[in-house]
């Protein structure tokens, strides 16, 4: 599966798209990561505990996005875009959406 | 003595906190802003540009998505500090601080998943910030930003 | 197209002030609003106390009634029920209905609560030796109540409190400071405030007794039996030196008489019974 964020896939040819294939998770840090943000928090610098787990669950995202691709018969996604959204306290959406193409 | 500290703990919590804040978030982000200056530097030859259009000179073998995110969080100083500001309004010096490193730091994650991929060049590139963890939670405040870079990774033939 | 490798200048996305000048002029705003608020919010809140129906008042006493836990004294009452009595009948004293109340607590003190009760302490009934001290005690008390003194420091109090609550709402640990030094009911009157009192328990104390004898007497005792260590009453009242000139200045400008005290059959801690 080749994955893009332009319109086309540099070297080859788009011969058949088959419409938008999207892929989202819902993920919630648990409470040990929570506290050990919260003293990260005091001192500032990065919390990578939540860097993994978004980096995580959006290969997750991604994942579900080429498996629904696959499902189609393409074997790209071109135009890839990513969204992150608090839906709820503590829990975040990451959900990746593209066109699915089949390329030669 | 003992008891006026007794007393008044939260006033005492919350001035240490805002020293330790200080010092250690002042020094965590002069460390992390002479890392970003220097993996910038080590990673200037790789182009990386925000349109579709500008293809490089050579052939191009394959492409692939890469991505680099980071969280990073402000320290207790600053956030008494931008919480004083929006009292005022104007410039929160703090907030930009942190959102200037961590979508340097985002970019240069994504450029270096790049390189180990053998790219010689990266395709609209994408930044997307969202405002994580705690910060969900309003009453305490804005705290820590996730930005995550993407873009296409353009591959040339081997040899 | 040609690609030239450079950097970009990364400095233009940052503030360039140190972080600690930034915090000393955000600083001194805050403190200039503070100040406005506090003088603002503190003389609106002694104006509205000055105006206060003393039936508001009894709903507000209720509230803070739990804050001094103590015996009620009716031997105290009585005494105080006396000194009202004498008082003209325009006083606003007239309004309350007053309790005593007997709080086990080693300073030499006595508390007006919103609402009517007066809060005394046990180190005072240990340091009082006749009726007519505790009567003057009662009646500068009584004072503080006819000139609404109480109530205008609890609305001088809620200017910073209600500051605090705005700038770092009400889980902050900086609301609850200022809440617990400024919401204190043991309100620390101005020397003013006191004079006022001292001068309005003179006369009360003549109106009843027929003389000001021991007027000073429980502080000439407190003055001299004061030793490194302050009592309570003395650290926050005026210099019981300048409260006893300043009595005495009152009874020789009145012509008041003086005459013996009464003295009390059990001196020592047990609020006298009538």
């Amino acid at each position: 599966m080749i994955l893009t964020n332009v319109s086309t896939v540099p070297g080859k040819t788009i011969v058949e798209h088959f419409g938008i294939v999207q892929g989202s998770t819902v993920r919630a840090k648990h409470v040990g990561r929570d506290i050990m943000a919260g003293f990260k928090n005091l001192v500032g610098g990065e919390l990578k505990g939540y860097t993994e787990l978004l980096q995580e669950s959006r290969e997750e995202a991604v994942r579900r996005m080429a498996e629904q691709a696959r499902t189609l018969g393409a074997n790209a996604v071109v135009n890839i875009r990513f969204a992150t959204s608090s839906v709820a306290q503590g829990a975040a959406e990451l959900f990746a959406y593209g066109t699915a193409v089949r390329v030669e | 003595m003992l008891e006026i500290v007794l007393n008044n703990l939260g006033l005492f919590l919350f001035v240490g906190l805002a020293v330790l804040g200080y010092f250690a978030g002042g020094l965590a982000e002069r460390r992390h802003y002479r890392s970003i200056r220097e993996r910038e530097a080590e990673l200037v030859h790789l182009p990386v540009v925000s349109s579709e259009d500008i293809l490089p000179d050579r052939p191009v073998a394959r492409s692939c998505l890469v991505t680099g995110s980071v969280v990073v969080s402000i320290d207790y100083f600053k956030r008494i500090l931008a919480s004083l500001r929006n009292l005022f309004g104007g410039r929160v010096g703090a907030y930009e601080t942190l959102v200037d490193r961590a979508r340097r730091e985002a970019v240069l994650r994504m450029k270096e998943q790049a390189r180990r991929r053998g790219a010689c060049m990266v395709l609209n590139l994408r930044l997307e910030t969202a405002v994580v963890g705690r910060s969900a939670d309003k009453k305490r405040g804005l705290g820590s930003v996730e930005v995550v870079a993407y873009g296409t990774a353009l591959v040339p033939p081997r040899g | 197209m040609k690609f030239t490798a450079r950097l970009p200048d990364g400095s233009v996305n940052v503030p360039h002030t140190h972080p600690l000048v930034e915090l000393a002029w955000l600083g001194a705003g805050l403190a200039v609003a503070a100040v406005a608020v506090f003088v603002v919010l503190g003389w609106a809140g002694e104006y509205a106390a000055a105006r206060l129906p003393v039936a508001y008042e009894d709903w507000l006493g209720a509230r803070v009634a739990g804050t001094f836990p103590g015996q009620e004294s009716p031997g105290l009452a009585g005494r105080v029920e006396r000194l009202v009595a004498t008082s003209p009948p325009g006083s606003p004293l007239h309004a309350y209905r007053f309790r005593v109340v007997v709080v086990d607590r080693p300073d030499v003190n006595a508390v007006a609560v919103p609402g009517g009760t007066i809060a005394v302490f046990r180190g005072l009934l240990d340091q009082a030796r006749s009726g007519n001290e505790l009567d003057m005690v009662l009646a500068h008390e009584l004072g503080h109540f006819a000139h609404r003194d109480h109530l205008r420091n609890l609305g001088r109090g809620l200017g910073p409190v209600v500051l605090g609550l705005v700038l770092f709402g009400r889980d902050s640990a900086v609301s609850e400071l200022v809440a617990n030094l400024c919401l204190t009911l043991e309100a620390r009157y101005s020397r003013e405030q006191e004079a006022a009192a001292d001068r309005f328990a003179v006369d009360l104390l003549v109106a009843a007794n027929g003389h000001a004898g021991g007027a000073v007497d429980l502080f000439r005792r407190l003055a001299a039996e004061a030793g490194p260590s302050l009592p309570y009453v003395l650290a926050s009242h005026p210099h019981p030196a300048d409260r006893i000139r300043q009595i005495e200045a009152r009874i020789a400008s009145r012509g008041y008489p003086v005459r013996p005290t009464e003295p009390l059959d059990r001196p020592a801690g047990r609020p006298p019974s009538e």
